[in-house]
């Protein structure tokens, strides 16, 4: 219809080269460096250079505005204190720890042997120490959105996975699936919850087949089918479709809290062994990588040993015409230096060929605002950013833009519209 | 360590895709407009070659016309591109320009608002005017005000209609259709001032129903409303335009001229009929009220434009000058599609809640008035209410 809210667009998946190639494990690399920032937080590291860590220590901590920790994520000595390339496309301080391959743990990693009377608080206390993140790509600190007053009634697990070419979330869950069913079920008495509902996408039809029998017994956990589309695991999208509800700025306005997939694997492990976030599965992917693979690896591991595991670059391969995407397709970002280090928001690493080619100018064909999943309208808020018309920016909602990179997507002209929009928003962030 | 090339998220584009960029668009809006030249072809070429009153190669000349129309248009840019930039003159910088802006249409448009014996130099002046002042001089591709081909139109509407109407007579033997209104279009019957008949408007050109297929006296492009939806619906089905544009426009249209109708004493459902199939109303609302670059941006500018223009080309039709009323609308209402963006933007951002509500308010509250106003000053209807204005005052 006229005023039609489109509910995304259907994208080519290109997961399969991925899908097809069996998840492995590489948990013991040579060195691992942990950057010394999470989302915006600059860490203080907690230990000195030649100290011995076991994995699982803490070594870095931000008390600032959250309580953000950072472990080791293996035993051994830490050899340096240096700069390294970051998923954020900037140079940051990382702790080098020089594996023993002992893989001593730390103390405090032990079975919990009370399990069923762990109360809302405990499960708390445990997010917070083990440092966990949202592994899904924002990164924000899990523990943070369970201390909230609201009442909730439904948590859910995002593991729908919406961008073309990854696949982490997707082998991680099905190599974990009981993990992540008991997980899902914790989570729902951390937040005092009456179910826990699993979405994913209805394509992935063994995330269905693999799960239903594990929860047929439970009463407070279902499954839930979303459409093929982008952006369906944008978080208000989910809860939209799950509970029917809306709402600003959190989730929790309308009762609901939402943790990915991995995140929820990674709480079964924190629960039940103290284990705290330590290690994530990562996809190296693209058209510029040989054998695409899915990989389980401890925080801080170099992505040059994962490519090389994964064959390397095809042959011939000129970097000067490929892009190296830290994230998905839609929402990365270009690394200029094929020396990154994996850190906790960090699911996937794409090569991928640029396509260059010579475009015309914008001819308001209005695609990007049909597209829009917040319902903007991209072309006026490019040119109310390039008027500094910061008033417009604020009457036109340039702060809802969740940088999905649809109208970037659709535009038949490659206008860099996602770009402009997003520059509008920090823009109005600044000037109000 | 290897440098990789740089780039802006999302990396993925469909403009990557074959048939999904502008180029794909504008070649979709070359398909859409074929009928439409087949037809006007067939019209001004092929019957008058069957009937034999030409002979073979002038019935080439309305393509040949058309052929003409995109040929200068792009001559023009170029020469343009060549005159302006000093650094990239070689052949190649200037057929990679030209590939992204697109002179052919606004050319072919041009071609078919224009009746066909029109000479030569003329086309060349309307075609300067329109790529040139219409279009390069306000930056090009994408930044122009005016629909360039029907700002062409419109000078040489105003200034050379005089040279076009008396350079007429050699290809237009088959518009001549009825002896007493030798050449006369339907709409210059009606802007004579004679009273709305159905006898003297439409009968003449063959009824309804002829002048839905279009074999009656127009420019080229214009006449046939069947071509014209053919290409209408293919542009809807692959996407290119908006249904609801031609629809609530030539729906306007239809309303007021029956309101008109009503209160003149024309009772029949014939009239607005003939007022949609008449003038060129169909061709602006397929080919040029949806004309990306020259008219709002977002959905709810569409429509509020397409009301618009259906309001204004009524008003001007039966209360201004201007026999046709649909080129004059639309080049007025361009002038303030930057204005349709901006405040429909806000209006859609806000969902409708304050201050867009005040700015809906107000919008509305105008194409109300330009209606009621429409209608009481063409129609009748002033006689009818002075007095009771008297009466209250």
């Amino acid at each position: 219809m006229i005023f039609q809210r489109v509910k995304g667009i259907t994208l080519d998946g290109k997961k399969d080269a991925c899908k097809k190639n069996p998840l492995q494990e590489y948990l013991n690399p040579k060195k691992v460096y942990i950057p010394l920032l999470q989302r915006t937080c600059v860490l203080e590291p907690e230990v000195k250079i030649g100290d011995q860590v076991k994995a699982g220590q803490l070594i870095a901590i931000n008390q600032q505005y959250f309580n953000v920790r950072v472990h080791a994520s293996i035993s051994g000595k830490v050899t340096a204190i240096k700069k390294v390339w970051h998923s954020s496309g900037k140079m940051v301080d990382a702790i080098e720890i020089e594996n023993d391959n002992l893989n001593t743990l730390v103390e405090d990693i032990k079975e919990e042997k009370s399990l069923d009377e762990l109360t809302r608080q405990d499960f708390i206390d445990k997010l917070e120490k083990s440092g966990l993140t949202g592994l899904g790509g924002a990164g924000f600190p899990t523990y943070v959105k369970y201390r909230t007053k609201s009442k909730i009634d439904t948590v859910i697990i995002n593991a729908v996975e919406c961008e073309p070419y990854l696949t982490c979330d997707f082998h991680y869950l099905l190599k974990f699936k009981e993990k992540l069913v008991r997980g899902a079920r914790y989570l729902r008495r951390a937040a005092e919850a009456k179910e826990v509902v699993i979405a994913y996408k209805a394509y992935n039809e063994e995330i269905a087949h693999a799960i239903e029998p594990l929860i047929k017994e439970f009463a407070d956990i279902r499954l839930f089918p979303l459409k093929n589309v982008y952006p369906a695991g944008w978080e208000k999208y989910v809860v939209e479709q799950v509970t029917g509800k809306t709402y600003n700025n959190l989730p929790a306005e309308a009762g609901v809290i939402v943790n990915n997939s991995a995140t929820t694997i990674v709480f079964a492990d924190v629960v039940e062994k103290n284990i705290p976030l330590i290690s994530r599965p990562i996809t190296i992917t693209g058209e510029g990588i040989n054998q695409p693979r899915t990989y389980i690896v401890p925080i801080g591991t170099k992505v040059s040993e994962l490519v090389e595991l994964s064959g390397g670059y095809v042959e011939g391969l000129d970097p000067l015409k490929y892009n190296y995407i830290a994230g998905g397709p839609m929402t990365g970002r270009a690394i200029f230096v094929d020396d990154l280090v994996v850190n906790d928001t960090l699911g996937a690493v794409i090569v991928k060929p640029v396509i260059e080619g010579l475009y015309p100018e914008c001819m308001g064909c209005g695609r990007c605002a049909d597209v829009c999943p917040t319902y903007l309208t991209p072309t006026e808020i490019k040119k109310a950013y390039e008027r500094k018309d910061v008033k417009l920016l604020g009457d036109l909602n340039a702060n809802k833009c969740v940088e999905c990179g649809l109208c970037s997507y659709v535009c038949p002209s490659h206008v860099e519209i996602t770009e402009a929009v997003g520059k509008g928003k920090a823009l109005l962030k600044k000037g109000a | 360590m290897a440098r990789f090339a740089g780039g802006k998220a999302p990396f993925l584009r469909i403009s990557d895709t074959k048939g999904h960029n502008t180029q794909a668009i504008m070649k979709d809006f070359m398909i859409a407009m074929s009928p439409v030249i087949l037809f006007s072809w067939y019209k001004n070429g092929i019957k008058v070659l069957i009937d034999g009153n030409i002979n073979f190669i002038e019935m080439l000349y309305p393509l040949f016309f058309i052929a003409m129309g995109a040929i200068l248009s792009t001559l023009m840019e170029g020469i343009f591109f060549y005159v302006t930039d000093k650094e990239h003159r070689s052949f190649q910088d200037i057929l990679d320009k030209l590939s992204r802006s697109y002179a052919a249409i606004p050319g072919i448009i041009l071609a078919l608002l224009l009746p066909l014996y029109t000479p030569i130099w003329v086309l060349m002046f309307a075609a300067f005017v329109a790529t040139i002042i219409g279009k390069m001089i306000f930056g090009g591709f994408g930044h122009n005000i005016f629909n360039p081909a029907l700002l062409g139109y419109a000078i040489v509407g105003f200034t050379l209609m005089g040279v076009v109407n008396r350079a007429g007579g050699l290809f237009n033997a088959s518009e001549v259709l009825v002896d007493a209104y030798a050449g006369a279009t339907p709409l210059g019957v009606l802007a004579s001032g004679k009273q709305l008949s159905f006898d003297l408007l439409v009968k003449p050109y063959g009824g309804l129903f002829n002048l839905f297929i279009g074999s009656y006296p127009g420019a080229l492009g214009e006449t046939s409303s069947l071509a014209i939806m053919i290409g209408g619906v293919y542009l809807v089905y692959k996407k290119i335009i908006k249904w609801y544009t031609p629809v609530i426009y030539v729906g306007t249209v239809f309303v007021l001229s029956w309101l008109i109708g009503l209160v003149s004493g024309e009772a029949g459902l014939w009239f607005p009929t003939y007022s949609i199939l008449t003038g060129g109303v169909m061709f602006a609302a397929v080919f040029m009220a949806t004309e990306p670059v020259t008219t709002p941006t977002n959905s709810l500018g569409k429509v509020f434009f397409a009301l618009f223009l259906g309001v204004l080309t009524v008003l001007f039709r039966f209360v201004g000058n201007l026999p046709e009323g649909v080129g004059t609308s639309l080049i007025f209402l361009n002038i303030f599609t930057i204005a349709f963006d901006k405040y429909t933007a806000v209006i859609r951002t806000k969902k409708l809640a304050k201050p867009g509500g005040l700015y809906l308010a107000i919008l509305t509250g105008l194409f109300i008035l330009l209606a009621i106003y429409t209608v009481i000053k063409a129609g009748n209807m002033y006689s009818l209410v002075m007095p009771i204005l008297g009466w209250v005052i």
